[in-house]
């Protein structure tokens, strides 16, 4: 059903751009991934050069903080009361989650001597990201804009409500955001090494012990930018790979509108809609659907994979 | 074998790929750090480039960076074991 809407949606919004001028793929693309931090929701001030200004994603990302404090609290409390034997559903999902994360994730990595220290930061990480990424695929504002084209017919400029009609939803395609993530991640490896090894040799632990001197002289730098090289990863990887998708699936859908005006009909536009690009886009649409379980996957297996190494250190 | 016919195809497919996923991490970093060494210092080249007008060179200097590094990590994920 999401499909129908997205495509619907997607061809509203293409659609109005193409009444003032020629269809604009890249525009309307950009304009659908981006953040549009430009035309904020709510405009704040500047405090120390840094925009306060809430965003669609700084939006996006407290929606999906709410939710995932909701449910999983109201879950986890109620599973509680209920003891493990009581059939409740979400609660059965949301041990076998934490079971997951726990015995196949942090143990092999961590060790069993850390597990519970850092299950809780990975799990948060996991359940995070997928629900930011889950709802990055439901095109909120874009059913906002299609709404709004037929029943609310808002100005663009209207208040709160108006700025809500263009952009993206997924707040993990934003760097920023995932930038945020992987500096919790960099903070966590210090913190596992230094509570592991203590302080000191956290540091010394960085390079292997007993070489000669001019081969620290390469080494010690090389390390250093590694550890700055790993959250870096972790950053590009997550925000790349759920823009990417968001890209192809609005290509797609462009498709309809570069071909409508190359031949100057919207009947071939039309006809290419159903065969080439709804079609296609479904067909995204559910890989997107593994992508975000994969790359929420990722991340924290990533996390869990660094915290781990410089607990255990054997050079 | 009787053990695992106890559970569901489903149990045993998710446990398997539970096993196979958990295998690939260090893999998966070790690839993960060599790009990210390599575009990470690359960038920081070209920007040092594009300020202070010295193109190509903050360039190639931070891909050749780039490259050791990223080869110096995937070097010691293989060397571990």
């Amino acid at each position: 059903m999401w499909f129908t809407i997205a495509l619907g949606s997607g061809s509203v919004s293409a659609g109005q751009a193409a009444e003032s001028e020629p269809f604009n793929a890249g525009k309307t693309i950009l304009e659908h991934v981006a953040n549009n931090a430009g035309n904020p929701i709510v405009r704040l001030p500047e405090v120390m050069g840094i925009d306060f200004s809430i965003t669609k994603h700084v939006l996006m990302l407290w929606l999906v903080a709410a939710i995932v404090f909701v449910c999983v609290t109201w879950i986890a409390r109620r599973r509680l009361k209920q003891g493990a034997t009581a059939s409740f559903r979400p609660g059965t999902a949301l041990e076998m989650l934490t079971g997951f994360i726990r015995e196949s994730i942090v143990l092999p990595n961590v060790g069993a001597k850390w597990v519970n220290t850092w299950t809780p930061l990975v799990l948060t990480f996991f359940v995070f990201i997928l629900t930011a990424n889950l709802i990055g695929l439901i095109p909120i504002f874009d059913i906002l804009k299609l709404a709004n084209h037929w029943i609310f017919r808002a100005d663009i400029h209207y208040p709160v409500f108006g700025r809500m009609l263009e952009g993206g939803t997924t707040a993990t395609a934003n760097f920023n955001v995932t930038a945020g993530l992987a500096i919790v991640t960099f903070f966590s490896i210090i913190i596992a090494g230094s509570k592991a090894n203590g302080f000191v040799n956290h540091w010394k632990n960085i390079v292997p012990h007993g070489l000669a001197w001019p081969i620290y002289i390469i080494l010690i730098p090389i390390e250093i930018m590694g550890m700055l090289i790993k959250p870096f990863a972790l950053t590009m990887r997550l925000a790349a790979n759920m823009t990417g998708g968001h890209i192809a699936l609005l290509a797609l859908i462009s498709l309809i509108f570069l071909l409508a005006e190359m031949f100057k009909s919207a009947l071939v536009g039309i006809a290419a809609g159903l065969v080439v690009s709804l079609p296609l886009a479904v067909g995204i649409s559910g890989l997107e659907l593994i992508v975000v379980l994969v790359q929420a996957y990722v991340f924290t297996l990533l996390t869990a994979v660094f915290i781990g190494l410089v607990i255990n250190v054997h050079h | 074998m009787p053990d695992e016919n106890h559970d569901t195809f489903l149990a045993r497919s998710l446990r398997r790929t539970q096993e196979n996923l958990r295998r690939t991490g260090p893999a998966a970093m070790a690839g993960y750090t060599l790009l990210g060494a390599i575009i990470m210092l690359g960038g920081i080249g070209y920007a040092v480039d594009a300020w202070r007008d010295t193109s190509p060179w903050f360039l190639l200097a931070g891909l050749l960076l780039g490259v050791v590094v990223g080869f110096a990590e995937l070097a010691k994920v293989i060397w571990r074991k």
